[in-house]
């Protein structure tokens, strides 16, 4: 295994001592991709907020090749970079806007043909584009001149912060394309932070799952939040839209969140032969794991999304189909809390 | 009536013909105004760009302060200066009472104040986002300091203008601390009170126009530098 492009050891942020961010250590590796998923307010922003070096933590350290870093390190800031979630950009021109950053780095040499080349990436064709203003652009347009300046400093790394949200079906496939092309073009480390969970199990290496601030697993966890309810003497649980109940042990408190480890999908109709519980549900989603070549499957009970990992063989066995009606199993005593 | 305009065609005449005296007062106030100017930017914006841009214990009282000095009374900034700058006060030996010097002085704590203010308001003003932007894609504190004022521009020039035009038409400092000398520490403010006083209105309305017209140039310049 190569020596880690990031590590990051004991990080602790807190704005106005609301902690928001806790990792107590995490590597990720050169030429990954990394997904970050998780509810708003998990920590997703934040945490690429401080790899981006663009805010200090309050406590721990960022190691970055090796070395440790902050804002305005020389050992990183030329070689990391962070696209935020609403694009901003400087009241010019979009060549001007592209070749920033190169000006910062001092590189003056053939800027004309870089600031081209990085706005074809991102499917703007330059002789449209370079001199437009930057009021004169869409959101999505925005968004992609903001990746196009991020793309001509051919970055090691590229921090996305949901890069395709609020922004059209058309920009949101050129954005990701783009960033694909960074990391096959120039071994870029890509880090992610999206809803679109879909694109990155298909794409990523890895995939954190945040929860108020810590990283809780990778992505396959069910979590439900509260509020709990004691739905008959001595047993707690959840009723769900379409009546059944969820039933879980007694919670730390009414709001606390399940984590729930469905252990199997079998056939509507199920029968219940020990303390498991059985809810019936919907396949909404199947999605193929990149790395695994397993499958997981979205089931909707209710309204709660479930997610289970099937092989292939039990997926043709259970000749799973999105809109096809299953039972989930899971044990009470198995659940965790957050 | 008729000495008003009067007054205004002996202005032209004055002007045209290139009355020494009063190009005298033009060219005193245009260095003196300069020079107050020029040290008060120098100062004032990277004043006003910590105090827009930085958090720290006692902000809202300095920028309290700060707001309170912009309506600094011109004649206490004088009578200040002048007793800093008499032989008997603490600055004294160094001889710069009715000197230009000593005007752009008091000038320039006319100045600093809305300098510094107006600039930290533009600081403020700036998207919260426009620091991530910029430190994202690699700066240092220098470009990000000189970025981020770049991006504040046009909140810093108008400052600016209002500093210069408060400097330009003042009249307690340069009275009081320039001493309103003919032909060394004489304003145009100054030249038109004393003009005034003495009926004089030609010499007075030509430079009062002489001050409507310097003030049209620099707003000129700043509209066009905004466009660009």
């Amino acid at each position: 295994m190569n020596l880690p492009i990031y590590e990051i050891q004991s990080l602790k942020h807190s704005y106005e001592n609301t902690t928001v961010l806790e990792i107590e250590h995490l590597t990720l590796q050169p030429a990954s991709i990394v997904g970050l998923i998780g509810p708003n307010g998990s920590g997703k922003s934040t945490l690429l907020r401080l790899m981006g070096l663009v805010e200090r933590p309050s406590r721990g350290n960022i190691i970055y090749n090796n070395r440790t870093v902050e804002p305005f390190s020389d050992d990183a800031r030329f070689h990391i970079t962070l696209l935020p979630q609403e694009p901003f950009l400087m009241k010019r021109s979009v060549f001007k806007n592209v070749s920033y950053g190169l000006k910062l780095r001092g590189n003056t040499n053939g800027v004309l043909n870089q600031v081209k080349e990085a706005l074809a990436l991102v499917g703007l064709p330059s002789e449209d584009f370079i001199h437009r203003p930057w009021y004169a652009l869409s959101g999505g347009e925005a968004q992609r001149v903001a990746l196009a300046a991020r793309l001509v400093l051919k970055p090691q790394v590229l921090l996305l912060d949901e890069p395709t949200a609020s922004i059209d079906a058309a920009s949101a496939q050129l954005i990701k394309e783009a960033s694909l092309r960074a990391r096959q073009k120039w071994g870029t480390t890509l880090i992610v932070a999206s809803h679109d969970w879909q694109w990155l199990y298909e794409v990523c290496d890895e995939i954190l799952h945040l929860f108020k601030g810590k990283i809780i697993g990778t992505g396959r966890e069910t979590i439900v939040f509260g509020p709990w309810n004691e739905v008959a003497t001595g047993k707690w649980g959840k009723t769900l839209a379409d009546t059944q109940v969820l039933q879980v042990p007694k919670p730390p408190n009414k709001e606390a969140a399940a984590v729930i480890d469905v252990l199997s999908v079998s056939e509507d109709g199920a029968k219940k032969t020990t303390d498991d519980i059985i809810l019936r549900g919907t396949v909404a989603r199947l999605t193929l794991e990149r790395n695994t070549d397993q499958i997981f499957a979205t089931i909707i009970v209710g309204t709660l999304p479930f997610t289970v990992g099937l092989t292939q063989q039990q997926m043709k066995e259970r000749a799973m189909f999105p809109g096809k009606t299953v039972s989930i199993r899971y044990h009470p005593d198995q659940i965790k809390w957050l | 009536m008729n000495f008003i305009f009067d007054g205004f065609f002996q202005a032209i005449h004055l002007l045209t013909t290139g009355n020494a005296e009063t190009y005298s007062a033009i060219i005193v106030t245009v260095k003196v105004s300069s020079y107050s100017i020029g040290m008060s930017l120098l100062m004032g914006i990277p004043l006003g760009f910590c105090l827009g841009y930085f958090d720290f214990v006692g902000k809202k009282s300095v920028r309290t302060i700060v707001d309170t000095l912009m309506a600094l009374p011109t004649v206490f900034v004088g009578l200040l200066v002048y007793a800093l700058l008499t032989h008997r006060g603490p600055l004294g030996n160094i001889g710069l009472l009715f000197t230009l010097p000593g005007i752009a002085i008091g000038q320039t704590i006319l100045a600093l104040p809305i300098v510094t203010g107006l600039t930290a308001t533009a600081i403020e003003g700036l998207d919260k986002k426009l620091r991530i932007a910029i430190l994202s894609m690699g700066a240092n504190r220098r470009q990000l300091f000189l970025s981020s004022l770049w991006e504040s521009r046009h909140g810093i020039l108008a400052g600016a203008i209002a500093a210069y035009g408060r400097v330009m038409t003042e009249v307690g400092i340069s009275m009081m601390v320039g001493g309103n000398i003919k032909w060394h520490t004489r304003t145009i403010t100054t030249a038109i009170a004393l003009e005034t006083n003495k009926g004089q209105f030609g010499m007075g309305v030509a430079l009062g126009l002489v001050l409507l017209a310097i003030a049209f140039c620099v707003n000129l310049s700043v509209s066009l530098l905004r466009k660009r």
